[in-house]
């Protein structure tokens, strides 16, 4: 087995619970441990308020662990995320170029795939306007397509699978799976587990801030579903 | 610097500025129309009404008024760059260095255009080019040093604090009366004019009003002494920014 890309060991975060002076801290993570390996499909479950999503933003890297350790070997993470520093009054063009700066691509590349965007975002003539004048679906359109082209080695989806109308989300969530296939190492937050199961070989089960379990997928699943009938749980 | 973060940063100007243009009917002409409409307001007030200065009192106020509002935007608008960005700073992982410095080179670029439309007037108005005009390159590097340094130290604290914006603006209201901007300081009795001198922007100041009004060279020793004063005021601002910059992330929006 190859050696892991990131590592957590009893990592923990917390937050200010509020901005007062001396007010106290709520660990939104206490306890997780886990590893990613090279090519893995990582799915993270855990109910609402479990930690899911700060976790994923520790693993971006964007929040740094006020406990514990994080190992990361030379690997770019990025955080799949929609419509990352659009401006009202700049172009469709202009935000992409933005965006796709922010997400860590070079400028040659965003306007190397600017057609493509535009295709994919169907967007046609109103690329060139203001994204002031788009419609919520229209820009989420352009974020996605955008989003998409973001090439780390490890991408980070936080239940943003399909956004749009219901064609836009069919052509969308294949768009994903697609780059999911194609042997990208991936975490996957989601509270939908048909997808989960469908996209992911690994599972990692956080509750309050702790992680539970993690191993093959059906064995996680057995376990999470276990809990979820029986809560006061016979483990 | 990485290539990319260079890249963000010029592109983020450029879209600041772009996007500064389409917010209003106007665009670009609001770039001059503002401060010329507060030039216009204060010599109206003092030279008009009060008839508190004598003749070159218009260059006076039209140089002293564009670099400080050069400063005061540096320093607003590159010091609220972080907190008003948080909600990007949640979600990528970039450094967060990159907003107020944005904001200081869209304000940069502002300054000289109308700073090329200022030395126009002086010229219509009698004060010609001459060679001491070698040194504003020198006096306006140190200028946008002490600025921007002000600027990150404002920068780092308001996130923490927001409540800190209702004091700065008026601060720097403070610090506008005491630095020569609109009345002479010889006009101040002595000890308190030698305390106000010690304030860097008014160094700054008549630097390069000595340039541009009188052909004057900088007092050099004074503006070495400001350069060490923001070298200073900048490590520390870029330090604080840097060793808070784990926590913007945690912040509410």
């Amino acid at each position: 087995m190859n050696a892991p890309l990131i590592e957590l060991e009893h990592v923990g975060v917390a937050f200010s619970a509020q901005r007062r002076v001396g007010s106290g801290k709520f660990w939104a993570l206490e306890d997780v441990s886990m590893s990613l390996r090279q090519g893995e499909r990582l799915g993270v479950i855990g109910r609402n308020g479990a930690g899911k999503s700060t976790l994923l933003r520790v693993l971006a890297g964007i929040l740094r662990p006020d406990r514990g350790q994080i190992r990361r070997g030379r690997v770019s993470c990025q955080l799949l995320s929609l419509a990352l520093g659009f401006t009202p009054y700049l172009s469709g063009r202009d935000n992409a170029i933005l965006s796709g700066l922010m997400i860590g691509l070079r400028q040659r590349d965003i306007v190397a795939r600017l057609p493509a965007i535009k295709e994919f975002s169907e967007l046609g003539d109103f690329f060139e306007q203001p994204i002031a004048s788009y419609s919520s679906g229209m820009v989420m359109r352009l974020g996605f397509s955008v989003a998409i082209q973001a090439e780390p080695d490890v991408l980070l989806i936080d239940e943003v699978l399909a956004v749009g109308d219901a064609e836009f989300q069919e052509k969308s969530g294949a768009a994903l799976r697609e780059r999911m296939r194609q042997g990208h190492t991936v975490v996957l937050v989601s509270h939908d587990e048909t997808q989960v199961s469908a996209l992911c070989d690994r599972l990692l089960w956080i509750e309050h801030g702790r992680s539970v379990r993690e191993g093959p997928r059906d064995e996680v699943f057995a376990a999470y579903h276990e809990e979820l009938v029986h809560p006061d749980g016979a483990t | 610097m990485p290539q990319h973060l260079l890249e963000l940063i010029l592109f983020s100007t450029y879209a600041e500025l772009r996007a500064e243009r389409s917010r209003s009917y106007l665009g670009l002409i609001w770039w001059v129309a503002e401060p010329a409409m507060m030039m216009a307001a204060f010599w109206l007030v003092f030279d008009v009404i009060l008839k508190t200065s004598g003749p070159g009192y218009l260059p006076f106020l039209l140089v002293g008024l564009t670099v400080w509002q050069w400063m005061k935007s540096c320093i607003t608008h590159g010091g609220y760059a972080i907190w008003t960005n948080l909600g990007l700073i949640r979600q990528a992982r970039l450094p967060v260095l990159v907003f107020p410095f944005v904001q200081m080179l869209a304000d940069t670029i502002k300054f000289l255009f109308i700073f090329a439309l200022l030395l126009v007037i002086l010229w219509g108005i009698g004060y010609p080019p001459n060679l001491s005009y070698l040194a504003l390159p020198v006096v306006f590097s140190v200028t946008l040093l002490f600025a921007a340094g002000v600027g990150f130290l404002v920068a780092a604290i308001v996130p923490l604090i927001p409540d800190l914006r209702f004091v700065i603006e008026q601060v720097l209201t403070v610090v506008m009366f005491l630095s020569g901007v609109v009345f002479a300081l010889d006009s101040v009795p002595s000890p308190l004019r030698e305390v106000i001198a010690l304030n860097p922007v008014a160094t700054l100041l008549d630097a390069t009003r000595g340039i541009l009004m009188h052909a004057q060279w900088p007092d050099w020793p004074a503006l070495l002494k400001v350069c060490i004063i923001s070298a200073i005021v900048f490590a520390i601002g870029i330090g604080v920014v840097r060793q808070l910059a784990p926590r913007y992330p945690k912040l509410a929006v």
